[in-house]
C-alpha cells in the first residue's frame, strides 16, 4: 500500500501516524472491483477531520456500497506538504495511497471558513487545477458539503458542485447519477445540469451574480432552466438514519478520542446569532433505546474509555435522564466516563449532576452569551440570570470548582451596560461560590471568555454589521478594567483578526475567491492555525483584488438586500428571519419550538406531516 | 509475574509511536473482550507495559508487551482474538505467563540494510568494518533530560557482535546491541557512519528487530 518514496519520508515528519492508514477498521477494498472511487477529503488535520462525526457518517454510509469505494484525506502538515512536494508526490487516499486525483470523486467538508485555503492547497497537492473551469476532464469532480455551504460563494469557482444540508442520502444519489454519467459518455457540463436536478444540489457554474456599481448584488442569476432556489436535505427519521457504531478507530491521539453518540438533530431555541440553531432545523430525535443500543456497541466496538453525548444542546433531550441512567449502567462498572457538552445553564439540575459525577468529573461550561437580561432576550438566549445562578449553585454545592462561562461581545444592540453586565455576572456566580462550596479550600476558578461576534448568513442576524475592530478593542478593555480585581475571575478574549475574516468570508460573494486563490499562492495555508496565520496577508488579497473588507464584515444591509446566498434555502423562510430580527430589537423573547411553534418554515422540510420533534 | 505477548510490528504499524501503540493494546484487548488487570488508584486504566520501546519506522518481529490475564481467557486464544482487533500491521504470535525478568533481557539482534539503489560503492564495506572496528566512537545523543539537549554516548561498548552482508545495491549489517541500561539506538550507528563517509551516505536506511536476547544470546522470552 505504501511506496518506496512515502517510506523515505515518513521517519522524517511529525506524528506520521496520520499519513499511513491501516487503522482498525479503516475500509480496505480490492480496487478493481469497485466502480466508484470516492476520497472524503477534510481540510484540516488528521487529528481534527478524524473526530469529525459527520465523516465518519458519509464514510460508513459509501462504504456499505459494495460498488464505491470511500477514503480518507487530510491536510499535510508543513513538514509532510513540504516532502511530498520535494518528492513529487501527489496527495493520496489513507486506505489505498493512490493519488486522489485518480479517483471518480473528490469531497470536501466545510465545516469554517479559515479552512477554505486548505481547500485550495490540497486541490493543488492532488495535482489538480483549482478552477472548476481549468478542469476540462470528467473526472475527479470536486464536491463540497458542510455547513459552510449555506454560503457557497467564495468557493464557487473551485467547486464543481455543492450538497446542501445532510449527506446520507444525496451523496448516494449523486454517485448513482455519476455512474450513469460516466458510463453514458456525458460531458461534465451535461452532467452538472442533470445533478443541479437532485434537491440539495447547487452547482455554482448554473448561477451568475450581477453586482451594482456599489458591489452590492443585483442579482443572483439563475441560467435557463435552473431552480430558483436550492433546498437543503435532511434526514426524515433519525431512527432508520445510519449511525457508525463501527467506526475507524485511530492509531495516533485525536481531538475527540471517544464515543460520539448524536442524540438529535436540530435545536428547539432558536437563539438569534446561531447559525446551527436555524440551519439544522426541523428538531429531529433518535430514539433513548436506540443511542442506549448504539452506545453499548460503539464502546464493545471501539474499545474507548469514553463516550460524549453529542448535540446542539443536549439538556433539550427530552429522555436525557433516563437515557443517562442507561447508559451510566452500562458505563460506570466499566470505568467509561460519560461526558455532556452543550448543557444549558438553565437546565443543569441536581438529577443530571449526579449522573455525571457518577463517573469521572469533567470542566463545566455555560453559555450566557451576553452580560444582561435585557440583552439575552434580544438575542432570544432564553436563559434567566436565577436559573445560571441555581445551576451554579447546584453544581458548587456538588463539589464543583471551576465554571466556564461564554459570551460574545458586538452582539446587536448592545450597549457598555451590557458589557459590564458580563462581569456583574460572573461576580455573582463567584458569590454564588462562597455561598455554597463545601470546601473553599480548593479555591475557585471562574474563566469568562469572549469571542467577537460574527454574523451569519441564514440567521436573524445577517443584515447585521459587526462592530467596527477599535470598538471590539473598547469593549474587550472595558471589561477587562471591570474585571482587574477579581483574582478568581480570568478574562480571555478572542484575538479580533480571525473573527475580521470569518465575518468577510462567511458573507462574502463569488469575488472573495480571488482573493483566497490569492492568499494561497502567497503562502496562506493552515489559517486557523497561528504556526500559519498570516492576518497581513489576508488583508493584502483584499487589496490586491480591490475588495473592501470592512464592506463585507461592517456594512449593515437593507432589508431587500440581494445576499449571496439568496439562491440557498435552510427551509427557514427570509420572512421569519426578518421578523426574528425586529424582535430582538423590541428585546422581545421567541418561545422554544416545543412550547410553541413559531412558523420559521422548516417543518415543511418533514414529509410525514410536518411535526417538529 | 505479568503475562507477555510476543507480536510483530510492520507495515503501516511502524510508524505507531510508543505511546500511542500503547493505547492501541488497551482499546483492542477491550475489543477483543479479553480482560486485563486494571491499575490501581484514582484514574484505574488497562495496564500494558512494552519491555523495550521501537523506534518509529523500525519494524519488528520480536516486541514483547507485558499485561495481566484475567480469568475466563485462556493463553491459547489470546494471539488469534488480540490480532483480530488490532490495526494492519501488529500480529500477536504466543502469550504465555512471564517467569524470567524483563532484567535478564541483554541484547537485541537488529537488522540494518542500507539502500544505494543506484548501486553500492564498493568502499562502504571497508568504511563500515573500519568505524565498527575502533576502540571507541563518542556520539552525541538526543537527550531531553541534558541540560545541552543531548548527551555523548561510546557505541563501541554497546555493540556486542555484527557481521556485514553486501550485494550490488544493499549494505545489509546483522547486529547485536546491548538492549538496556544502557542500549543502543542503531540509528546512532547510521548517523556516525554518515558523518564519517558522506560521500557513501546511503539513500535510505531500514532498521528491523529480529530478536531480543538473553545474556547466553539465546531468545528472551
Amino acid at each position: 500500500m505504501m511506496n518506496r518514496t512515502l517510506e523515505h519520508i515518513l521517519p522524517k515528519v511529525q506524528k506520521p501516524a496520520r499519513y499511513t492508514g491501516g487503522e482498525y477498521n479503516a475500509v480496505v477494498k480490492d480496487k478493481n472491483r469497485v466502480d466508484v472511487r470516492y476520497a472524503l477529503c477534510f481540510p484540516d488535520t488528521y487529528e481534527i477531520g478524524m473526530s469529525n462525526l459527520g465523516c465518519r457518517i458519509l464514510y460508513g454510509v459509501m462504504n456499505q456500497r459494495p460498488e464505491v469505494w470511500c477514503e480518507r484525506c487530510f491536510a499535510p502538515w508543513g513538514d509532510m506538504e513540504e516532502a511530498l512536494r520535494r518528492e513529487g508526490l501527489l496527495l493520496y487516499g489513507l486506505e489505498s495511497g493512490d493519488p486522489i486525483a485518480e479517483f471518480d470523486i473528490i469531497g470536501f467538508s466545510l465545516g469554517y471558513e479559515m479552512a477554505y485555503t486548505n481547500v485550495l492547497n490540497m486541490l493543488d497537492l492532488a495535482g489538480l487545477a483549482l478552477r472548476s473551469a481549468d478542469r476540462h476532464d470528467f473526472s475527479p469532480l470536486i464536491v463540497a458539503g458542510g455547513t459552510c455551504c449555506y454560503n457557497p460563494e467564495p468557493l464557487a469557482p473551485f467547486v464543481d458542485f455543492f450538497v446542501l444540508g445532510e449527506g446520507e442520502e444525496v451523496t448516494l444519489e449523486y454517485i448513482d447519477l455519476y455512474r450513469q454519467a460516466r458510463d453514458e459518455g456525458w460531458s461534465k457540463e451535461e452532467f452538472l445540469m442533470e445533478a443541479a436536478k437532485i434537491e440539495g444540489i447547487y452547482v455554482p457554474s448554473l448561477y451568475e451574480p450581477v453586482y451594482r456599481s456599489d458591489g452590492t448584488l443585483e442579482e443572483v442569476k439563475a441560467l435557463e432552466g435552473t431552480s430558483e432556489l436550492v433546498t437543503k436535505r435532511i434526514v426524515q427519521d433519525m431512527d432508520k438514519a445510519y449511525f457508525p457504531v463501527k467506526t475507524i478507530i485511530p492509531s495516533t491521539e485525536i481531538v475527540h478520542d471517544r464515543v460520539m453518540l448524536e442524540l438529535f438533530r436540530g435545536c428547539i431555541r432558536g437563539c438569534r446569532f446561531c447559525q446551527a440553531g436555524y440551519a439544522y432545523r426541523p428538531v429531529r430525535s433518535r430514539s433513548p433505546e436506540l443511542l442506549a443500543q448504539y452506545g453499548r456497541e460503539a464502546i464493545e466496538n471501539s474499545g474507548y474509555q469514553e463516550m460524549t453525548l453529542s448535540s446542539l444542546s443536549s439538556t433539550d433531550y427530552p429522555d436525557l435522564l433516563p437515557l443517562c441512567d442507561e447508559l451510566l449502567d452500562y458505563c460506570a462498572p466499566r470505568d467509561i466516563g460519560l461526558s455532556l457538552p452543550s448543557l444549558r445553564a438553565d437546565t443543569f439540575s441536581m438529577g443530571l449532576m449526579e449522573r455525571l459525577q457518577r463517573v469521572r468529573r469533567g470542566g463545566l461550561t455555560f453559555a450566557p452569551e451576553a452580560g444582561t437580561q435585557r440583552l439575552r432576550d434580544a438575542i432570544n438566549k432564553n436563559l434567566r440570570e436565577e436559573d445560571l445562578i441555581q445551576s451554579c449553585k447546584t453544581a458548587f454545592a456538588g463539589g464543583w470548582s471551576g465554571v466556564k462561562l461564554y459570551f460574545m461581545l458586538g452582539l446587536p444592540t448592545e450597549t457598555d451596560e451590557d458589557v459590564l453586565g458580563i462581569a456583574d455576572l460572573a461576580r455573582k456566580v463567584y458569590f454564588t461560590w462562597r455561598e455554597y462550596s463545601p470546601n473553599k479550600a480548593r479555591g475557585v476558578r471562574i474563566t469568562v471568555s469572549t469571542s467577537w461576534f460574527v454574523p451569519k448568513p441564514h440567521t436573524a442576524f445577517q443584515w447585521e454589521a459587526q462592530i467596527p475592530v477599535e470598538e471590539y478593542q473598547r469593549r474587550v478593555n472595558l471589561l477587562r478594567d471591570a474585571l482587574k480585581r477579581d483574582k478568581s475571575i480570568t478574562y480571555n478574549w478572542h484575538d479580533p483578526q480571525t473573527s475580521y475574516l470569518e465575518a468577510i468570508l462567511s458573507r462574502g460573494d463569488r469575488r472573495l475567491a480571488d482573493v483566497l486563490e490569492w492568499v494561497w499562492t502567497h503562502g496562506g495555508k493552515m489559517d486557523s492555525w497561528t504556526e500559519y496565520f498570516d492576518y497581513q496577508r489576508w488583508l493584502d488579497g483584499l487589496a490586491a483584488c480591490g475588495l473592501d473588507g470592512d464592506f463585507y464584515a461592517h456594512r449593515e444591509r437593507p432589508r431587500d438586500e440581494i445576499f449571496p446566498w439568496c439562491r440557498v434555502s435552510t427551509g427557514v423562510n427570509h420572512s421569519f428571519l426578518w421578523r426574528e430580527r425586529e424582535l430582538c430589537y423590541e428585546s422581545t423573547t421567541t418561545p422554544d419550538c416545543r412550547s410553541r411553534c413559531s412558523g420559521c418554515g422548516a417543518n415543511k422540510l418533514l414529509t410525514g406531516g410536518g411535526r417538529c420533534g | 509475574m505479568a503475562d507477555r505477548l510476543l507480536f510483530t510490528k510492520t507495515g503501516r504499524a511502524r510508524y505507531i509511536s510508543h505511546l500511542d501503540l500503547m493505547r492501541t493494546f488497551q482499546r483492542a484487548f477491550s475489543r477483543a473482550k479479553i480482560p486485563i488487570k486494571h491499575t490501581e488508584g484514582f484514574n484505574p486504566h488497562p495496564f500494558v507495559s512494552i519491555a523495550l520501546p521501537l523506534s518509529v519506522g523500525f519494524s519488528s518481529q520480536c516486541e514483547i508487551l507485558e499485561f495481566g490475564l484475567l480469568e475466563g481467557t485462556s493463553y491459547e486464544e489470546v494471539p488469534e482474538r488480540l490480532t483480530a482487533a488490532m490495526p494492519e500491521g501488529i500480529i500477536i504470535h504466543r502469550c504465555w505467563p512471564g517467569e524470567r525478568k524483563l532484567k535478564e533481557l541483554c541484547y537485541v539482534n537488529y537488522i540494518m540494510t542500507f539502500d544505494y539503489p543506484e548501486g553500492r560503492p564498493q568502499e562502504t564495506e571497508s568504511a563500515m568494518t573500519a568505524l565498527l572496528g575502533r576502540e571507541s566512537l563518542v556520539v552525541k545523543k538526543k537527550s531531553n533530560k541534558a541540560k545541552a539537549g543531548f548527551t555523548e554516548i561510546d557505541i563501541i561498548p554497546l555493540v556486542h557482535s555484527w557481521r556485514m552482508e553486501c550485494q550490488s545495491d544493499t549494505m545489509m549489517v546483522d547486529l547485536v546491541t546491548s538492549a538496556q541500561n544502557p542500549g543502543l539506538n542503531p540509528d546512532l550507528i547510521r548517523s556516525a557512519f554518515c558523518a564519517e563517509n558522506p560521500e557513501y551516505t546511503p539513500d535510505f536506511v531500514t532498521f528491523h528487530r529480529r530478536d531480543v536476547l538473553d545474556g547466553e544470546g539465546k531468545s528472551f522470552r
